[in-house]
């Protein structure tokens, strides 16, 4: 069973734009210089955080564009994430997304809006996608990454160490 | 503009056959009852090697050499993989399976745990732990098993934490880190419940780290010790490697493979990894202890008790992670290993001290080690020039088990024959990036394998059954007079532990790069072994980067 309900930012999310080239050789669109779009040109997001340290973010799914807005959803820290979803295209899509426990898994059909809480506890980059079709190839992979250091009491006793 | 509510995101696990919950016959799992797993409850697999001297032996006899021909599949679990993951094309199915009164708990790739029915295969839970898809991995997006007692399932996760699962519902009670995945740590390791804790080692020795093992306790989760296998400066042991810089801090030694534990003297014997960087000992003079060690460790402190180093100043990758097999011959308290350098040792658990050595491996040309423990370098990497040396880097035997029957007073082996071409090309070290300090080139020609019985009386082989490819999968041996074992290309044989001879095979589809285990359910016996070929294949069996990659647990028995 469904309901109507209005459209919430639950999160600022500011965006960063993707390189200019991409632009050029219209790789960011669906059935331009490619196939599909390329994958992860859906821009990058910063989780907001809220109360007691919990995040939050929002994803979605622009209309023609089989991508999502934003692809790269940044976490400052691990945590627990408080994501919207928002299907504005005109065709059904859904997720697979990472969390601790077993993946989530919510349907998204044509203009509708859901949400999701993930569990993620350490530093990376976690995948998440569309399982419809070839949802996945034509553009909607995503990637959570969550920033962050390893917890002091597990690093290495030794000297800093130079990094690339 | 308004909008359908989608809801809210849902456990995929909802949407499967899975029950969801499992009997409750892990909460009287205790350090008690796994002292006594093999005598008294033969129809479990309690523990990683099935008993804490890590002989690999069930003495379940049902199958047995007059009727194990008649041996055919009883169940089927398969998992499969979604979405990007670790290492995708690396993925393996390396695991041990639990069995507790008829539970079966194993673990997968990329963090998956389930718990099956064990004489159904049917899902009761399963827990993801979501994984990284950039940590840094050396060999494989693998697993080798979880441990089991006081109602928790235990895993060590790709990203470094210890997990505590509830054994009824797969649900997490608490998670602790105890690897820096930022320093190019990772965890790939069967934990090890010892008395109320639970132990651990951290993989990477391939990207400069420092060796640990860590303890926590079961109820609740502290961190109890850790020991370090690379010492610092000033510590024993320190003397054995460069007193200018830190080699040390990126030593390695990485303990990644499960120890064994001898209750009466109280001490855990771990295998330590290769040294770091792998191939150029020109930045770590010494003989850079404690890798490529046995460590003896005081399982209620982490003191180490005493050592033994296999490869002193290792330049071939010749980790020491693998089994050491705790045996009595002659009313003496042994040690059998079988390292990756292609010498089986013998020493005295007591003290560490060498009974004998021998090689197992047919070409070895590294090195010589003889009666004493000598060891002679005959052939190293150099600068600018390409040396070939046997046993290559994976070793004459990988991490994968070797067995001994008490039955037969032998050991049985996996062999790899395969070499290697390598040159040492120096690098700087940078935090998590590779530090092999060479290129190297695995033989694709002239290679084989075999399953080996050795004596440990003697050293010396007393059957073996030789295979195209080598052997790269662990060895049961069974109380039937049997012994499984595994090929890269997918048959699974049953052996006579006596003569070698071929009883039984079926072709599982998939390589096996796994340890099978034996229990009984309901007055049937089961064989159980997870099939899926990946992880360094390229290092192990090159000639079989193309067997199909798989992901499934088989389970054989009698007919009815």
């Amino acid at each position: 069973m469904t309901t109507e309900m209005t459209p919430q930012t639950t999160a600022s999310i500011p965006r960063i734009e993707i390189p200019p080239v991409i632009r050029e050789l219209g790789l960011d669109k669906q059935n331009r210089a490619v196939i599909g779009r390329l994958i992860l040109t859906g821009g990058f997001g910063f989780a907001a955080e809220g109360p007691g340290g919990r995040l939050y973010a929002q994803v979605r799914i622009p209309a023609d564009e089989l991508i999502w807005q934003p692809s790269v959803i940044i976490m400052p820290h691990e945590g627990e994430l408080e994501l919207e979803l928002i299907n504005d295209d005109d065709n059904d899509h859904a997720a697979f997304l990472p969390s601790n426990g077993d993946f989530q898994w919510i349907h998204l059909v044509q203009h509708s809006r859901g949400s999701a809480t993930l569990s993620l506890d350490g530093p990376g980059c976690y995948w998440f996608g569309s399982p419809y079709g070839n949802d996945e190839g034509r553009g909607l992979v995503g990637v959570i990454a969550v920033l962050g250091e390893t917890p002091p009491q597990a690093r290495l006793d030794r000297p800093p160490q130079p990094r690339p | 503009m308004s909008y359908i509510s989608a809801g809210r995101a849902i456990p995929l696990s909802t949407l499967s056959g899975v029950v969801g919950s499992a009997p409750p016959v892990a909460q009287n799992v205790t350090f008690e009852r796994i002292l006594e797993a093999r005598t008294k409850e033969p129809h479990n697999w309690l523990t990683y090697y099935g008993a804490y001297d890590g002989q690999r032996f069930s003495p379940l006899d049902q199958i047995n050499t007059q009727n194990v021909s008649r041996l055919r599949p009883a169940w089927v679990f398969q998992f499969g993989t979604i979405g990007i993951m670790a290492g995708a094309s690396t993925y393996a199915f390396e695991a041990t399976p639990i069995v507790v009164d008829g539970v079966m708990y194993v673990s997968g790739w990329d963090g998956w745990v389930w718990a099956l029915d064990a004489k159904t295969g049917k899902e009761l839970w399963r827990y993801k732990h979501a994984s990284p898809f950039d940590i840094t991995l050396c060999c494989g997006n693998v697993n080798r098993g979880v441990a089991v007692a006081k109602g928790k399932v235990f895993l060590a996760t790709l990203n470094a934490r210890l997990v505590a699962l509830d054994a009824t519902t797969g649900k997490q009670l608490w998670s602790r880190p105890f690897g820096d995945v930022r320093a190019g740590e990772s965890a790939t390791v069967a934990p090890l419940v010892v008395k109320n804790l639970v132990i651990v080692g951290s993989s990477g020795g391939e990207f400069g780290n420092r060796g640990h093992l860590d303890a926590f306790d079961i109820d609740t989760g502290e961190h109890v010790w850790r020991t370090y296998t690379v010492p610092k400066p000033g510590e024993p042991g320190s003397e054995t490697w460069p007193a200018e810089g830190e080699p040390w801090a990126r030593g390695g030694g990485n303990c990644w493979v499960t120890g064994t534990y001898d209750p009466e003297l109280n001490l855990l014997y771990w295998g330590t990894g290769n040294p770091s960087p792998d191939f150029d000992g020109t930045v770590r003079e010494g003989d850079n202890l404690y890798t490529d060690c046995v460590i003896a460790v005081d399982a209620d402190t982490g003191k180490i008790r005493w050592h033994y180093q296999f490869t002193p100043h290792d330049v071939w990758d010749y980790d020491s992670t693998m089994e050491c097999i705790l045996f009595e011959l002659d009313g003496q308290k042994l040690l059998g290993h079988f390292d990756k350098n292609g010498y089986f040792f013998v020493l005295d658990r007591t003290n560490g001290k060498l009974v004998r050595v021998a090689p197992f491996a047919d070409r070895i040309n590294w090195g010589q080690i003889d009666a004493s423990g000598k060891v002679t370098v005959l052939v190293a990497p150099k600068e600018g020039e390409e040396v070939h040396f046997w046993p290559g880097p994976a070793g004459a035997k990988e991490w994968t088990h070797a067995a001994y029957s008490p039955q037969t007073g032998l050991f049985y082996v996996p062999l790899q024959e395969v070499g290697a071409r390598v040159m040492l090309r120096r690098r700087m070290f940078k935090e998590n990036i590779p530090y092999w300090g060479a290129h190297v080139l695995t033989d694709t020609e002239d290679i084989y394998g075999a399953i080996k019985a050795v004596d440990p009386r003697t050293g010396n082989e007393v059957w073996r059954w030789r295979n195209d490819h080598p052997m790269c999968a662990s060895v049961l041996a069974t109380g039937g007079g049997l012994v499984f074992a595994g090929a890269p290309t997918g048959e699974f044989y049953a052996f006579d532990a006596r003569t070698g001879d071929v009883l039984w095979q079926f072709q599982c589809g998939s390589g096996h790069h796994s340890s099978p285990i034996s229990y009984m359910v309901d007055g049937k016996q089961y064989i159980a072994v997870p099939v899926g070929w990946g992880a360094w294949r390229e290092g192990f069996d090159p000639k079989a980067l193309g067997v199909p990659p798989g992901n499934a647990l088989f389970a054989f028995a009698l007919p009815d």
